[in-house]
């Protein structure tokens, strides 16, 4: 055993370096990743050795994900987490099964890799200029003084009035669907002054269409009550966790992933205890603004979302089940972003007592629930389409660490976005 | 000292110190997630991470400055290495404990600023450069404050050499003689050195900020000087405000070596256990709160010194 053997040797038991891509249906499987000790999820894919593909993708995802592939310096391996490969990515290592399985997979493969009995996997696409150059400067410059132009099909930083009234260099990028600090799947196309959100569009879809289960079992069938809000709960403390990730609280985040993996309705004091730590970490004090806040009047139906702007607005409350345990919703007044974490907190508590207070009942089933992100209803468009809406008026304007923030803080989900709830005529076949 | 034992000097305290903040790094993340991992595993982990990287390639981006993309992380390190010659571990031990020495410290650590955004800016990609911007306006928030606190511990010392400001000390730590100075100095070094709440040009916002598209050896060089960069403020931290070498029974160096530690666990715990404030908020906090702080313990010390 040479030196590259020792190196191997020593490397293969660091933690992997794993870059996850999750599309539709694989948001808590890859968040319970986080609390594996022998793998750690990066942030980017540059130093990672691992691209592990769970849930399903449309075209446009995939295509993004062969563009991640190839942004891995090598040595790189690709692994399918789930019953399928997807075409257009090496597809030699499929693990179905569970977490502890898929751990092991990735480890022992990443072992291979490093010694060598594995080759690392070569470019999917060809290493050329995406665009022809053009213009005459060194770097394609020269289309109007010394800015403009396209070199190499990406359109120079040209300039533009900013919000002071200065004229500022204005960058056209596209961002996602595949980074971590946006929601898995979202494509954002955005033009930079600074780093000021100055125009915003939504890209193409990257992720099929997903409602979580069990919210969508409950538009079809009563479903116990319990079940629902247990679930609503869990959605919530893993949502908790991306988003204290997001402001610099990944341990804290660790601690809401690992309440979220064994929730029961008796947690409350395990809840209490993370709020008062996320108090104390100075999250609400200067983390999370007022940047990013919603207007009343656009966000009837959105759950949470609505709730914090003040709207008693919940499906829950046209149920017996829930009206006959006295249910009311909780409200902030503010809109904003830290009015939004508050909301979401306070109704964990709230979930957990309820699914405490009704072990055996059943709600919904009538083509109506209130999911975790707000009104499903049989026909209408699901509550992360409308989110999806909203986002480039309410990005516009932000700096893009308020804009992560209010993106977190409003919890849109691609997949959600992308369906529509089924029709009772669906149900019944079903 | 000749050049060769300065260099292995340095090169080996701040290498053990790196080796040190990796390990509390990992073991307060723990506590703060409320996961206890076995000691063997917290021990061997640098070890094994620094393995994993050398056996990765380095990226390439398209277009890079190939050669602004490999000095930054060299310079972060030298601005380190050159910041922590200033400080004697014990009277006589120390690398050059000139007269100015707690100048030479500042103006090491002011060209952090000149590192960072080289970093952010010389691989062409959006996110480091944002990276690099931040930082700069992190680094003069926080940068003179940071300057002010420390400058004041040399007028009760009536000397720039950091070695006088520790034996100034003898009858009374600077931490008790300016107690706002301790406080405004380690957060005005976890600014300098992006780290815990201040780590916003290289944050999970940013997917990693100035390194989001360094990979192998040169995300490890990068790390690595960041790391010493804070071993560097902890261990100047000691010397300034809690008497460095000075304390009963334990010789010289190993009461540095303890309170250079002290300040690392002090520093990293309240890195994990606090939110990375806004950028406006950072801004906000270092012209409105700090300085004007910073100037009551100028202006106080120096009225007592009279």
């Amino acid at each position: 055993m040479g030196l590259k053997g020792l190196l191997a040797g020593i490397a293969g038991r660091a933690r992997v370096p794993v870059f996850a891509v999750g599309g539709a249906g694989a948001r808590d499987d890859l968040a319970n990743l986080r609390l594996r000790t022998e793998i750690s999820m990066l942030d980017t894919p540059r130093p990672a050795n691992i691209l592990l593909v769970a849930g399903s993708f449309t075209d446009a995802g995939i295509a993004a994900l062969r563009r991640v592939h190839d942004q891995m310096s090598p040595p790189r391996l690709t692994v399918h987490w789930g019953p399928t490969t997807l075409e257009g990515l090496p597809a030699e290592h499929v693990v179905s099964g569970n977490v502890d399985g898929l751990v092991d997979a990735i480890v022992d493969l990443h072992r291979a890799l490093l010694h060598g009995t594995l080759p690392s996997e070569a470019p999917l696409l060809p290493d050329i200029d995406p665009a022809e150059w053009r213009n005459v400067g060194p770097y394609g410059q020269g289309g109007k003084g010394m800015t403009g132009g396209v070199p190499y099909g990406r359109p120079m930083a040209e300039r533009g009035p900013d919000r002071d009234g200065i004229q500022l260099d204005r960058l056209p990028v596209t961002l996602g669907p595949w980074l971590p600090a946006l929601p898995a799947g979202l494509t954002l196309r955005v033009t930079f002054q600074g780093d000021i959100i100055q125009e915003a569009s939504v890209g193409p879809a990257a992720v099929t269409a997903a409602i979580a289960s069990p919210f969508k079992e409950a538009l079809r069938r009563p479903v116990p009550l319990a079940d629902l809000e247990l679930a609503r709960a869990r959605h919530h403390l893993i949502w908790l966790a991306e988003a204290l990730r997001l402001v610099g609280l990944g341990a804290l985040g660790l601690r809401a992933l690992r309440l979220a993996a064994r929730l029961t309705p008796q947690d409350n004091d395990a809840v209490d205890a993370l709020a008062r730590a996320i108090r104390k970490s100075g999250a609400f004090a200067w983390s999370l603004g007022s940047a990013g806040r919603l207007d009343p009047s656009l966000t009837e139906g959105l759950g949470p979302v609505a709730r914090a702007s003040g709207l008693p607005d919940d499906a829950r409350l046209e149920d017996p089940t829930y009206r006959s345990l006295g249910f009311t919703p909780i409200t902030f007044a503010d809109g904003d972003p830290r009015a939004r974490w508050r909301q979401r907190l306070a109704e964990i508590t709230q979930s957990l007592d309820l699914a405490m207070q009704a072990p055996d009942r059943t709600a919904f089933g009538d083509g109506v629930v209130e999911g975790p992100h707000g009104r499903l209803e049989q026909g209408a468009p699901t509550p992360s389409s409308r989110l999806l809406e909203l986002l480039p008026a309410l990005l516009t304007g932000l700096e893009w660490g308020d804009a992560v923030t209010c993106l977190a803080s409003i919890d849109m989900d691609p997949a959600e976005a992308a369906a529509a709830p089924p029709s009772a005529g669906e149900g019944e076949a079903a | 000292m000749n050049p060769a034992t300065a260099i292995l000097f340095t090169g080996g305290v701040l290498g053990a110190g790196v080796y040190i903040v990796s390990v509390l790094d990992r073991l307060l993340a723990g506590t703060a997630a409320g996961n206890r991992e076995g000691t063997a595993a917290l021990l061997l982990d640098p070890f094994r991470s620094v393995a994993l990287l050398m056996s990765q390639r380095r990226t390439v981006t398209e277009r890079p400055d190939r050669e602004a993309w490999a000095l930054a992380p060299a310079l972060l390190a030298g601005l380190a290495a050159v910041a922590f010659t200033a400080i004697p571990l014990t009277p006589g031990l120390a690398i050059a404990d000139v007269p100015v020495g707690i100048v030479l410290f500042g103006a090491a650590l002011v060209q952090v600023m000149v590192a960072v955004f080289l970093h952010g800016w010389s691989s062409n990609s959006i996110f480091p450069l944002i990276g690099g911007y931040r930082f700069a306006a992190l680094a003069l928030s926080v940068g003179i404050p940071f300057s002010l606190v420390l400058i004041t511990t040399a007028i009760p010392a009536e000397s720039l050499s950091v070695g006088v400001i520790i034996s100034s000390q003898a009858e009374l730590w600077n931490v008790l003689r300016q107690p706002l100075g301790l406080p405004i100095y380690l957060l005005t070094a976890l600014g300098f050195a992006f780290w815990g709440p201040f780590q916003h040009p290289d944050a999970a916002d940013l997917a990693g900020g100035s390194q989001t598209e360094t990979s192998g050896t040169a995300l490890l060089a990068w790390r690595t000087a960041r790391a010493a960069l804070l071993v560097s403020a902890a261990a100047m931290g000691s010397a300034a405000f809690l008497g460095g070498p000075l304390g009963p029974w334990l010789p010289g160096w190993a009461w540095s070596i303890l309170k250079t530690v002290a300040l690392l666990a002090v520093m990293i715990w309240f890195g994990h256990r606090t939110a990375r404030p806004r950028m406006e908020n950072v801004v906000k906090f270092g012209w409105l709160v700090l300085l004007p702080l910073a100037l009551v313990d100028v202006f106080v010390s120096g009225a007592l010194t009279l």
